[in-house]
């Protein structure tokens, strides 16, 4: 067990997942037909040896709840371990107030009574594999005030809204700036990965709220960079980056390749996630199903390519579906044909036998529809 | 506490026809159905009819059983009350008490029972494939104001030499047990499924235990005891899917027939669902020269090759140009490029090599030992 206190944030306003975060959190969203985007990060820590997990729910709490339950199925010991789920409301009109800061103000009582030296802050929207471990190790050795897990990448574009880490030759981070577009090779986006003292960490949150009422956790960093040690830890390895619709559909995409998708699912990083106890898939003899990502508890009759289908999902006969992410529990009806869409949970499809967006326009289909 | 009704799990068979599948796992944690371990079924079956307490009584090779048994949130049966709790041999001071027949098995847990005063005790096989709700056999049974209760199914005639036969009158109650009958003179073959009033059976067994020409089994001794001192013994119709695995060419074709969506043992039905050990695994990839038809494909399988009218438990690997043809895989094996399967049972873990061609065309063949693979090459 380690002695840090896991944190997973919720995401700043840069992340919008067009019409599914209107139902859910962005960290209960399905992800990969079997998982929720929450799952990854919770993996990493549970894997790390962190125990003590503190979820923030920025809103509509029940889907998120319901998934993580006690936090068992993700490995945490039920006397020793903890899962804490941190809801808080803005009381203000304006959703402008409704940020990190406020969230860890209103939960401050949970912070102050872990027991733990460190905490490790993230949130779950970016999607990657990190040993924790080592980004402690680094930062309890180099002796800076706070870590920040920094990932090299050329591809900007794929992260607006995020912010860039300046580092000086002796590893120090010397400036924390917003990404607006400009697409420069060697760039160091920041992950909102921190470490740091769990007694600094109450304190910057006290400090940033008092500084200004519309600071989010990042900014104030961001403005104290040169007043505090904070240290960058790079990481290399692969990340998926959900801040919007389109990105959660090419990131979906892309780990139909079992090749890439081996940048996420290591043999000694398990991801854990809630079990569903359905059966195993069923191929009926007229499936046709090439390059898919397929969850249980699916029964496929028709013609699939490039297609995740999450669990319990229906493809009915004669169906034709190409670069669609189905999502759990829904039904699509006998001869259907779909290309380039996103159809959420639950949805029955039975009389509309035709849904075709394009690379650049992604259908969507909306949870619980029926059509 | 009490408890109405206890069940209580026979565990302990060896299942020697399994062959290899069963040299260090007793037969109910033999896999089956892409997914499962035998004893899932009498575990779920028990959960979803409210039956809380289980006893799973094991002896053979014990250790992967009671182990796997004993997580008893698998099944959902880590309530307050609940709970499922290994009973293995134990030493006594009358010296190492092993189980010498079912009805022994029970006998000697007989404190395990008394701890939860139940009215009913529900004896169950750890090692038979089917859907019930025991709740409703239950009733059934207090509608009779019967002894003892007895599922049974209806069997081709001809077959029913196989089994242990009830024989009935107008109202299913049952006036005669024979054991394995040359000259059947009914279908109803016993499921090995028994409900009993606790205090009856708890006479019964201790009486029993005292005879020494007994063989202390339910079939042979208990139920034409309780026949002979005209107990109410009832037959409870069982219409549905049920199956005992005993060998290799029925594991295989038990698994052969989930293929067919009419097979009665709904694996779908989300009102019925057989829970099994939750492990981490990724979805299952399928590639771009994969080739699929009637087929039960588990999580954490990559497939690139052709499956058809194939079982595929977790983690099955099937490469590029792999054929895996009427064959149950199960978890974590590897089929290389070119690689042939057909007609087998692939026990867990085994590597197909490359361009080998595995099985035969009349006959189910398990393949388990590296050796059986290479000498097919």
């Amino acid at each position: 067990m380690n002695d840090a206190l896991g944190i997973i944030n919720f995401e700043g306003r840069n992340v919008h997942i067009a019409g599914m975060d209107e139902f859910r959190p962005v960290p209960a969203i399905s992800f990969l037909g079997r998982y929720r985007i929450v799952d990854f990060m919770v993996s990493n820590m549970t894997n790390s040896g962190i125990e003590n997990i503190k979820v923030m729910i920025k809103d509509n709490p029940r889907s998120l709840i319901e998934h993580m339950r006690t936090g068992t199925q993700y490995n945490i010991n039920s006397k020793r371990g903890q899962m804490q789920i941190l809801y808080s409301d803005t009381h203000e009109d304006s959703s402008i107030y409704h940020h990190d800061v406020n969230a860890m103000l209103q939960n401050m009582q949970a912070f102050e009574e872990a027991s733990e030296d460190y905490v490790v802050i993230a949130p779950s929207y970016m999607i990657y594999i990190l040993d924790i471990r080592k980004v402690l190790a680094q930062h309890v050795g180099s002796g800076a005030d706070v870590t920040v897990v920094y990932h090299p990448t050329a591809h900007l574009n794929s992260y607006i809204g995020c912010q860039c880490v300046d580092i000086s030759d002796t590893g120090r981070v010397t400036g924390i700036r917003e990404i607006r577009g400009q697409s420069t090779a060697n760039n160091k986006v920041m992950l909102e990965c921190y470490v740091l003292a769990r007694p600094l960490f109450i304190k910057l949150v006290q400090e940033a709220s008092a500084l200004s009422s519309l600071y989010d956790f990042k900014d104030y960093l961001s403005a104290m960079s040169d007043v505090l040690n904070i240290r960058g830890f790079m990481y290399e390895g692969y990340v998926g980056c959900l801040n919007s619709f389109n990105a959660y559909y090419r990131i979906n995409m892309e780990m139909i390749d079992h090749e890439r998708a081996k940048n996420l699912f290591h043999s000694d990083w398990p991801i854990y996630t809630m079990t569903n106890d359905s059966a195993p898939a069923f191929y009926t003899k007229e499936a046709h199903v090439k390059n898919c990502l397929i969850a249980n508890g699916c029964q496929i009759q028709g013609d699939l390519e490039n297609c995740i289908l999450g669990r319990g999902v229906k493809i009915g006969r004669g169906c034709i579906i190409r670069n669609a992410l189905i999502l759990p529990k829904t039904s699509i009806g006998d001869f259907t044909h779909i290309e380039y869409a996103v159809v959420d949970k639950h949805v029955v499809m039975e009389h509309k036998k035709e849904v075709i967006g394009t690379v650049r326009k992604i259908a969507y289909i909306k949870r619980r529809d029926r059509c | 506490m009490r408890t109405e009704m206890l069940a209580m799990i026979l565990a302990g068979g060896r299942g020697t026809r399994l062959q290899d599948l069963t040299n260090k796992v007793a037969k109910p944690a033999v896999y089956y159905g892409g997914k499962y371990r035998i004893i899932d079924f009498p575990l779920s079956n028990c959960a979803n009819s409210d039956i809380h307490t289980v006893g799973v009584l094991t002896q053979y090779e014990s250790v992967l059983l009671s182990s796997y048994v004993s997580h008893d949130s698998t099944w959902g049966l880590d309530g307050r009350n609940s709970g499922v709790f290994v009973l293995s041999p134990r030493e006594k001071d009358t010296g190492f008490g092993l189980y010498r027949g079912t009805a022994d098995a029970i006998t000697q847990n007989i404190d395990f029972i008394d701890q939860y005063q139940p009215e009913y005790v529900l004896i169950l096989s750890g090692d038979h494939i089917y859907k019930m709700d025991y709740a409703k056999m239950l009733d059934y049974h207090k509608a009779n104001k019967a002894d003892a209760t007895i599922a049974v199914l209806e069997v081709p005639l001809d077959e029913a030499r196989r089994f242990g036969i009830m024989n009935v009158d107008d109202a299913d109650r049952i006036v005669e047990f024979e054991e394995k009958p040359a000259n059947p003179k009914s279908n109803l073959a016993s499921m090995g499924i028994y409900i009993f009033n606790y205090k009856l059976l708890r006479r019964a067994l201790l009486a029993d235990a005292r005879k020494e020409k007994s063989s202390h089994d339910f079939g042979k001794d208990v139920i034409p005891t309780m026949l002979k001192a005209n107990r109410r013994l009832f037959a409870y119709r069982f219409h549905g899917y049920w199956k005992d695995v005993g060998t290799i060419d029925s594991l295989w074709q038990a698994n052969m027939d989930l293929l067919d969506p009419a097979n009665g043992l709904d694996m779908t039905d989300p009102s019925w669902k057989i829970y099994t050990e939750d492990i981490p695994t990724t979805p299952q990839f399928i590639g771009p020269r994969a080739k699929i038809k009637r087929a039960l494909i588990n999580q954490g399988c990559v497939v690139d090759g052709t499956v058809e009218n194939s079982v595929l438990f977790r983690d099955v690997t099937v490469k590029r140009g792999a054929k895996v043809n009427d064959a149950v895989i199960m978890p974590q094996v590897v089929i290389e490029e070119g690689a042939e399967v057909r007609n087998c049972i692939v026990a867990e873990n085994m590597r197909i090599p490359r361009g080998a061609v595995i099985g035969v065309r009349d006959k189910v063949t398990l393949i388990s030992r590296k050796a059986q693979v290479m000498k097919h090459e």
